[in-house]
């Protein structure tokens, strides 16, 4: 199974990971973390750490982060040192993460992430006004 | 050169200074003075690419950025300069980088470090580099973010945190 962290600024993605709970039921593998409080190097030791908890499972980890730029962003880059094997996707929305739990069964760690950035992205739209 | 902020952030480049400092002061450029970050290239290539585009970046050891910020070929440039500790901003200032004021910007919780203010937490380091700058003449103020709450960082807050150990 392929593991999954969101990992954000204040309460974002532990909100966004109880939603997805409550619309699908208890979810194994998919965590929720925030920055609050945390200095970098206590960042990327919370993600490493995250990081080694899978270790031999063997199904891969995905980590979505809220924006690109940040703090969250340079730890999970930084924690993951260059490993193309774990993919770090930005923008994560309530779509990508419904996505995720359906699809991360039948699908390889790369191929999944990028049907999450195209979910994503096919999330935001204009649906009102002009 | 001037340098437009000076800020100590153990986060080093994320969104309050990429946003929150640099929509305000504009800088040209971004200089990042650490050992560590210098020293690897997957660090350095995380946090220059987190820079936006209209900003130029520099990641160097903390020498190199001192010697950097003095070089009057470097004059016209507005610079954000960033070090994660206290320790380096104050070597960079002995060995002669031109900062006359400080922004102590975020100082996590970590072993051995107390509570100064909500996002300043100090060892007995960070103590006496503070106590250094103010020494050479720096002032030192604690701020996250433009418009938020700013505290003065002088004497007695020193000494409050040294008698109350």
């Amino acid at each position: 199974m392929i593991r999954a962290l969101v990992m954000t600024h204040g309460d974002i993605g532990l909100e966004l990971v109880r939603v997805v709970k409550m619309i699908i039921g208890p979810v194994d593998g998919l965590t929720a973390m925030s920055n609050a409080g945390l200095s970098g190097p206590d960042l990327q030791a919370q993600v490493a750490g995250w990081l080694d908890d899978g270790d031999g499972d063997g199904g891969g980890e995905l980590i979505f982060i809220d924006d690109y730029g940040g703090s969250c962003a340079s730890a999970a880059l930084i924690a993951c040192g260059g490993d193309g094997c774990r993919a770090v996707i930005s923008g994560v929305n309530l779509a990508m993460l419904l996505g995720y739990v359906t699809w991360r069964e039948n699908t390889d760690n790369r191929e999944l992430a990028a049907k999450l950035v195209q979910k994503g992205r096919e999330a935001i739209t204009l649906v009102g006004g002009r | 050169m001037p340098v437009v902020l000076a800020r100590i952030d153990d986060r080093l480049i994320h969104g309050q200074v990429t946003v929150g400092w640099s929509r305000q002061l504009r800088p040209d450029r971004i200089v990042l003075a650490n050992n560590e970050v210098a020293a690897d290239r997957w660090q350095s290539r995380v946090y220059a690419s987190s820079v936006p585009p209209e900003i130029a970046v520099s990641i160097l050891p903390v020498a190199r950025a001192a010697a950097f910020l003095a070089d009057p070929e470097n004059i016209d440039e507005r610079v954000l300069l960033l070090t994660a500790s206290a320790v380096e901003m104050n070597e960079l200032v002995r060995i002669g980088a031109p900062v006359g004021a400080v922004n102590v910007g975020g100082m996590h919780f970590g072993p051995g470090k107390r509570e100064m203010l909500p996002f300043v937490f100090v060892d007995e380091a960070d103590l006496k580099a503070f106590g250094r700058l103010l020494d050479m003449g720096t002032e030192l103020s604690a701020q996250q973010v433009p418009g938020g709450r700013e505290y003065t960082v002088d004497r007695q807050r020193l000494q409050g945190m040294e008698a109350n150990p």
